[in-house]
């Protein structure tokens, strides 16, 4: 079984994230593999190791991603591709996913596992979007993968009203929760070999693609400017003995705020 | 005149009140409304459509809808978008709606916006604000194309009385069933707990709960006040909670009148999930808990001792 992870290299959310003249101030900020892509990656080296899987990664963009590659090959990822070229600049969902689409072609793979979203958009469309250009099987937010057979697997997932259990014809695609699994961390004799391990560095060109094709020119949607969330103001905090401060937030809550 | 398709937020048999709320902000920019209901034996919901504001409700009503699958379900908001002429489709903030947005937009050749909070409609140029960055910053993204499909964030719109449509029903042909990705069960939610999306109250409990009796104390609160019973992750990573009950950037975004954080010391990742909530209350014994920079109302104090008192001061005013 051949299995196709993405993973994205996303700003770190727990750090502060400022503005400038509607931009993000790129000084300061830290970059980390996407929270439910490494979910994603621990999902393919399971399977890998339950049963013979060959696994590969490929990253869109991010300029230098040799770290989390990297990472990634410590965790138990056979081989990578790192798809960078200036041309992806205002790449949306759609344009990743079209890159993403000529990457399965040139590989044959029999699963595709991604993180269900991206922590720097929250957009939760590229794995989707990928199925329905392939015309493949697709389930998302999926928080368990069986393996039944070389064609076939079963996954649950969080659905609305309650856990879907959907079996899949191979090749197929899913979009993992990071309730699926915990990430294993990275041994150090894994990050001493990883460094040995090459990762294969390509453009549009190398893909056999072109932005034209990708649609990188047009995206469907594009950012105007980044703009400061509305924060909350801490409000009133009270200290000291239990009941009289409980009774008193609760007649706040009641007469002045009026929710109670 | 934009042409809104609003997708009915259907669980359990019951039309939810995001499809008044999506329905109330369509009518309030001028736009023509439709609605796509999906689903099985759901001709009762068509009067609560047409009350909320829906001028043509379009219906889907077949055996194979009864379970949620991706794939037919867009075949049906991809038939409804058509026949209708929509240029705007919007989902409820839901997990079918996540997971149905992306194909329709895929489908139709539209840009795909999820977690939208609000729109700019101006001629044909469509703008939507929307979050990123676990709720650190907005997006104003500019839409390329003549049509976008969103998922519109919980609470983003609210619901106006007193608006109607009219009651024009199209029934859709059902849609092929998805034979390369076959639903075999649903694994229900414990039926008569109350749905967190759309609690008017919600409580949750966090690592500072400690184990099952902690859990089972904020849970009698939640009780009282017949609220939505939420969770950290912590408390689902440590087997205390169900994975539906988790509050975040990765779990159920909520936005109650009251948002009650019993022993959560307030991770960005919670607040994403909860800090569009109108009230916020937190009850936590570390005074520099970042929950209380987002609480309206903080109590500092152990859960164990403060939850009891709450529930008996609360019984007083309610009684």
């Amino acid at each position: 079984m051949k299995i196709l992870t993405t993973v994205k290299k996303v700003v770190d959310v727990e750090l502060n994230i400022h503005l400038k003249d509607g931009a993000i101030v790129e000084d300061g900020l830290q970059y980390v593999i996407n929270a439910w892509d490494e979910n994603a990656v621990e999902a393919a080296v399971l399977i890998k190791e339950n049963r013979n899987a060959e696994t590969t990664l490929v990253s869109i963009g991010g300029g230098d991603n040799t770290d989390i590659i990297r990472k990634c090959y410590a965790m138990g990822i056979d081989s990578g591709i790192h798809i960078d070229d200036p041309a992806l600049d205002k790449a949306d969902s759609t344009i990743f996913a079209k890159i993403l689409q000529k990457v399965f072609e040139k590989g044959a793979y029999d699963l595709v596992i991604t993180g269900k979203q991206a922590q720097d958009t929250d957009s939760g469309q590229t794995g989707i979007i990928l199925a329905e250009y392939l015309g493949l099987p697709c389930v998302s937010n999926v928080i368990a993968i069986e393996v039944m057979d070389d064609q076939h697997i079963k996954v649950s997932r969080l659905g609305d009203a309650g856990t879907e259990i959907v079996e899949l014809e191979l090749p197929a695609v899913v979009t993992v929760s990071d309730s699926i699994n915990v990430p294993r961390l990275p041994q150090m004799r894994g990050l001493m070999m990883a460094k040995k391990k090459a990762i294969n560095v390509m453009d549009l060109a190398a893909l056999g693609t072109s932005r034209d094709e990708v649609g990188g020119a047009t995206p469907k949607s594009e950012i105007v400017e980044f703009i400061a969330s509305k924060t909350r103001k801490a409000g009133q905090k009270y200290e000291g003995n239990a009941a009289e401060i409980t009774a008193r937030v609760v007649d706040l809550l009641a007469n002045e705020a009026k929710v109670l | 005149m934009a042409k809104i398709l609003v997708i009915a937020d259907i669980k359990q048999g019951v039309l939810k009140g995001s499809t008044a709320e999506l329905l109330s902000k369509a009518k309030s920019i001028g736009a023509e409304t439709a609605v796509v209901a999906i689903g099985c034996n759901i001709d009762s919901l068509i009067p609560g459509m047409v009350n909320a504001g829906s001028d043509t409700p379009y219906i889907a009503d077949d055996p194979g809808l009864e379970l949620f699958s991706a794939g037919p379900y867009a075949s049906c908001v991809v038939d409804a978008a058509r026949q209708f002429g929509a240029n705007l489709i919007w989902f409820g903030f839901s997990e079918s709606g996540k997971a149905v947005a992306p194909r329709v937009a895929a489908q139709l050749n539209a840009a795909c916006a999820t977690e939208i909070t609000d729109v700019m409609i101006s001629g044909d140029q469509i703008e939507v604000i929307r979050p990123a960055i676990a709720n650190k910053v907005m997006q104003r993204v500019k839409v390329n194309t003549e049509i976008l499909v969103a998922v519109v964030r919980a609470g983003a719109f609210e619901a106006t009385e007193g608006i109607t449509g009219t009651q024009n029903v199209v029934k859709l042909s059902p849609p092929a069933p998805d034979l390369k990705a076959v639903i075999k069960k649903l694994l229900s939610d414990a039926s008569g707990e109350i749905d967190l999306a759309d609690a008017d109250i919600v409580v949750s409990v966090g690592r500072g709960a400690k184990d099952q009796a902690g859990v089972d104390l904020v849970k009698e609160l939640a009780n009282d006040l017949k609220a939505g019973f939420g969770s950290s992750r912590a408390m689902v990573d440590g087997g205390f909670m169900a994975h539906n009950k988790q509050v975040g950037q990765t779990g159920k975004i909520v936005a109650p009148t009251l948002y009650v954080a019993i022993g959560i010391s307030g991770a960005i990742q919670h607040l994403a999930g909860m800090n569009g909530s109108k009230v916020i209350l937190a009850v936590n014994k570390d005074p520099e808990a970042p929950i209380f920079n987002v609480a309206d109302y903080g109590i500092v104090g152990d859960l164990f001792e403060v939850v009891p008192i709450l529930r008996e001061e609360i019984k007083k005013i309610r009684r």
